[in-house]
């Protein structure tokens, strides 16, 4: 609470996995997800939002790390054309495409 | 239930549960979101995990019981208003209010209370809208995988939308327990706005805030669910009201200031009220209604009573014009062009002041004219300053005096002109309709004056003649802007021209104008408005003044050349003028004409035919076939005149005086009779007459100039009185003459001088005129029939006109007679069982 009251919001965020990994992101990089965006809304100051992490029960680690990754590549990538596609193993394809329904990313 | 699922490994899609999902676990996940949006509703959101609520409803979700988690959301939502939003506002709405809504106003509470009761049920449902709206957006963030996955699915609205229209039904269309009639908590926050906005209105201050949150409320709350931008609750309920109400008081705002004040006041109310109601769209309500509240506004106060307030005594737009109240011909202009852009009544007000105005100038000049010449003393000292005579002339002619008029009448035309383009310029933005109008009612009230070509023409006259002098060059442009301004609004072109260029013709010959270079810029802006054709014989007067002067000079050296030759030392500046150039007959020469048509010549003195002689066989030395023709009453000559002294006299009769004397060319003629006589020998009038040939009228002027008058009497009249000379009298050489200057310029009774024509003249100008029209309209119909063969006469007619626009305006009758005149000299025949009258053109 106090990091983030501090000067506005604090600039990263945790994001936790099912098992237990953490991820520490740049706020605006994981706010393209549209569930953490208002998760984290302090309009709304539910407790994530206060706390600035976020927990998700239902995404363990290998897979809450491609999204980070993607975050950050999407991040990066933000105003260019031309991107090359980001390398997804296949094994992770549906299981990346359910979190991604779920985090409406 | 959900972290025992396996994962890491590749499984079918979990939707495939979805149909083994049990109600047990929708119960379940419902409790936790139900709890949580008490929670959310209580405000203590930070207690819950985001993830976790968001979790359940995608849950719910997944196993395709959106619909129900939905109706759930719906159902606790209604509850939550039936059991505690409800209540909350039911307490603030008292009966005060009630009565402010169906009683508009009720005796008993003072505005100030009704302000604050009014003001506390504002805040209440401000609260609650606020607070629903806070709790909706996390309920909505919360089920966003419901929004997004069932709405979209099942094209229901999203759980907000159907949130705000549960607030809408719930709080604002609830009818009141405690009413029995229709009333709703929305007809009282209506008319809680109204009463507050009329009270503002009114003059108190009033939360603009708040009013402004609540608006914003109903600027997003919609008629359905659709939530289509047409149905804000703001545009079909709230502003029909708004305008309504508005409507009612403006009407009763603008009966009131008819009653009661005058148009400066409506004027400045109406502005104050147009700012204040934009502003009120700005800050309290919605700038949406902005337009058409100011339709209102036009409406009421403007549109309604504008007549009314235009014709009102004292501050009406007769007195706005006649005072120069700019700011509130301003204000008028602004006003009007909002409800009119083709401004009708601002319009015909100021052309109706125009024409009177200009009516008013027009009487007054005929007045001074006729009134001034029975009787001239009361009068004259007004006409003499006017027009800027010296104001000790106390013997001004009547002549002089009219001319001064006319002088006159320009001048108050250009003041009238000059207020009204000021008032233009400062007050209507420049508008070109008004322009349109203003010029076409100057040109009204000018052409109604029936001396206004004459008038025009000789303001132009007195200005190159004296009006000039000592002006920078701006100033002199300035003069002549003005006067091909007014030659703009003069229909009869034609009639200009013959006054024009008769009064032209005499500065001309006598080197009146002051500066050649202005007279001819003059002539190149009439060019440039009228066209060609008009100044072709200007120019060619011109033309022939410079011509003249290179041929005398040539002349003289000519003379000079010859050497031996002596002419008494006669010294001839010629001018040779083209006949057809020269107004003849307005020059004076009209009563050289003899009966047989033929010009009467005069007798000239052998020593001038000598001198006549010689110049014409110069002349026709290098032109063949030209005719000169002596014009006597024309040019003037400069005599030297030796007064012998008269014996016994002392002073200046003592001593022998020469003077040179100016005097008009037939003044030379009378005079140089006079050498060849003995003293104390006198020639009767009879005998001057038969040996000079002189037309009587121009002799009886020119023996008054010498005889009468005292500046230049060298010649003495029997009998000695001041009557004008008459056939009968006897005169002889004034040999005890004396004059304080050496040269002297004989005054001259008519000729030399620029004035308003007499009643007769002017009749005989106007009959010339309207000869000259009738040659002009034959040239033009017979133009336009040989184009045209066969025509009929409306379309001739209307050709004709069209054609001699620029000139003048024919008159029909006049038409008539060319045509029937034409038929005869068979030019043209009627065509015969034609449906319309019809002419065809004889080749």
């Amino acid at each position: 609470m106090a990091t983030s009251n501090e000067g506005g919001l604090s600039k990263y965020v945790t994001l936790v996995s099912s098992d237990g990994f953490e991820f520490v992101v740049l706020r605006e990089a994981a706010c393209k997800s549209g569930a953490i965006k208002r998760m984290l809304d302090p309009k709304s100051s539910f407790a994530e939002s206060t706390t600035g992490r976020c927990t998700f029960e239902e995404i363990n680690g290998i897979v809450l790390e491609k999204v980070a990754e993607y975050f950050y590549y999407s991040y990066k990538n933000r105003n260019q054309e031309d991107v090359p596609d980001m390398d997804i193993p296949p094994e992770l394809c549906l299981e990346l495409l359910m979190a991604a329904d779920f985090l409406d990313t | 239930m959900i972290s025992g699922r396996g994962r890491g490994k590749i499984r079918p899609p979990r939707r495939g549960l979805g149909g083994n999902a049990d109600s047990s676990d929708f119960d379940a996940m419902w409790d936790i979101l139900r709890s949580a949006l008490r929670e959310i509703h209580e405000k203590n959101a930070s207690k819950l995990s985001f993830e976790q609520l968001y979790r359940a409803s995608y849950k719910i979700v997944l196993k395709k019981q959106g619909d129900k988690l939905y109706d759930r959301v719906k159902e606790y939502e209604e509850q939550w208003f039936g059991s505690q939003v409800m209540p909350a506002i039911r307490k603030l709405i008292t009966n005060n209010l009630i009565n402010t809504t169906v009683g508009g106003g009720v005796a008993g509470t003072t505005a100030n209370e009704r302000r604050i009761t009014g003001e506390e049920f504002l805040k209440g449902l401000k609260a609650s809208w606020e607070d629903h709206n806070t709790v909706m957006n996390m309920t909505t963030d919360v089920l966003m995988y419901m929004d997004r996955v069932y709405c979209a699915d099942n094209r229901k609205p999203s759980i907000f939308t159907t949130a705000m229209g549960l607030f809408r039904d719930h709080i604002l269309r609830s009818r009141l327990v405690s009413a029995d009639s229709e009333l709703t908590t929305f007809d009282i926050l209506n008319s809680v706005i109204l009463d507050q906005i009329y009270m503002e209105r009114g003059g108190d201050v009033i939360n603009r805030h708040l009013i402004r949150s609540c608006v914003y409320m109903l600027e997003g709350l919609y008629e359905t669910d659709e939530e289509n931008e047409h149905e804000k609750l703001y545009l079909t309920v709230f502003e029909i009201e708004f305008l309504k109400a508005s409507r009612i008081f403006y009407q009763n705002e603008s009966a009131n200031l008819l009653r009661e004040a005058d148009a400066s006041t409506w004027l400045r109310q109406t502005k104050r009220r147009f700012a204040e109601e934009e502003a009120r769209c700005q800050t309290t309500i919605s700038l949406l209604t902005a337009p058409k509240i100011a339709r209102v506004l036009e409406d009421t106060m403007i549109r309604e009573h504008l007549q009314d307030f235009l014709a009102m005594e004292g501050s009406g737009i007769k007195a706005m014009i006649e005072n120069d109240r700019y700011a509130d011909l301003t204000l008028l202009y602004q006003h009007i062009s909002r409800v009119d852009p083709s401004k009708e009544p601002l319009k015909n007000a100021l052309q109706t002041r125009v024409v009177d105005l200009g009516s008013e100038i027009n009487k007054t000049i005929l007045n001074t004219d006729f009134s001034a010449a029975p009787e001239p003393q009361p009068e004259e000292g007004e006409a003499a300053a006017e027009g800027n005579e010296k104001p000790k002339a106390t013997k001004l002619s009547a002549a002089a005096r009219q001319t001064a008029a006319a002088i006159k009448w320009v001048d108050l035309v250009l003041q009238l002109k000059d207020k009204f383009d000021n008032m233009w310029k400062k007050c209507f933005d420049e508008d070109l309709i008004l322009q349109t109008a203003l010029t076409k009612s100057f040109s009204d009230f000018i052409n109604l004056f029936p001396r206004c070509s004459e008038y025009v023409s000789l303001f132009i006259d007195d200005n190159l003649k004296r009006g000039i002098k000592g002006k920078t060059e701006t100033e002199i442009d300035e003069v002549l802007d003005k006067a091909t301004m007014l030659l703009r609004y003069i229909q009869d072109k034609d009639m200009f021209e013959r006054y024009y260029k008769k009064h032209l013709a005499r500065r001309l010959l006598h080197d009146k104008s002051e500066s050649a270079d202005v007279e001819k810029q003059m002539i190149s802006r009439m060019k440039l408005e009228i066209g060609n054709s008009f100044t072709n014989k200007l120019e060619g007067m011109f033309k022939d003044m410079a011509m003249s002067d290179d041929l005398t000079a040539a002349y003289r050296t000519h003379i000079s050349n010859l050497g031996d030759i002596d002419l008494k030392q006669i010294d001839l500046g010629a001018r040779i003028l083209t006949s057809n150039y020269w107004p003849m007959e307005s020059m004076g020469g009209g009563a050289t004409i003899g009966e047989d048509g033929n010009r009467q010549t005069c007798t000239w003195p052998s020593e001038i035919q000598a001198l006549q002689d010689s110049f014409k066989a110069f002349y026709l030395r290098e032109r063949n076939g030209r005719m000169l023709t002596w014009l006597g009453f024309l040019g003037s000559a400069d005599i030297r005149c030796i007064f012998p002294k008269i014996p016994g006299k002392e002073g200046v009769l003592g001593r022998e005086r020469r003077h040179e004397i100016n005097v008009p060319t037939y003044g030379m003629v009378v005079l140089l009779l006079f050498n060849d006589l003995a003293d104390g020998e006198y020639l009767s009038f009879e005998e001057i007459q038969q040996r000079t040939n002189i037309p009587q009228q121009n002799l009886i002027h020119i023996l008054h100039t010498l005889a009468v008058l005292p500046k230049c009497r060298v010649l003495r009249k029997h009998p000695a009185n001041k009557d004008p000379p008459k056939p009968g009298d006897k005169f002889c050489f004034n040999e005890s003459f004396t004059s304080k200057s050496v040269k002297i310029k004989a005054p001259v009774i008519s000729g030399s001088v620029n004035k308003v024509e007499g009643e007769e003249e002017r009749k005989d100008t106007e009959d010339r005129n309207d000869e000259h029209r009738g040659n002009v309209i034959d040239t033009v119909i017979v133009r336009i029939m040989k184009a045209r063969k066969v025509f009929s006469h409306q379309q001739l007619f209307a050709e004709v006109i069209s054609q001699l626009s620029q000139r003048f305006k024919p008159d029909l009758s006049m038409m008539k007679r060319r045509v029937e005149s034409l038929i005869e000299r068979e030019y043209l025949e009627r065509v015969e069982d034609a449906n319309t009258p019809t002419y065809r053109y004889l080749a």
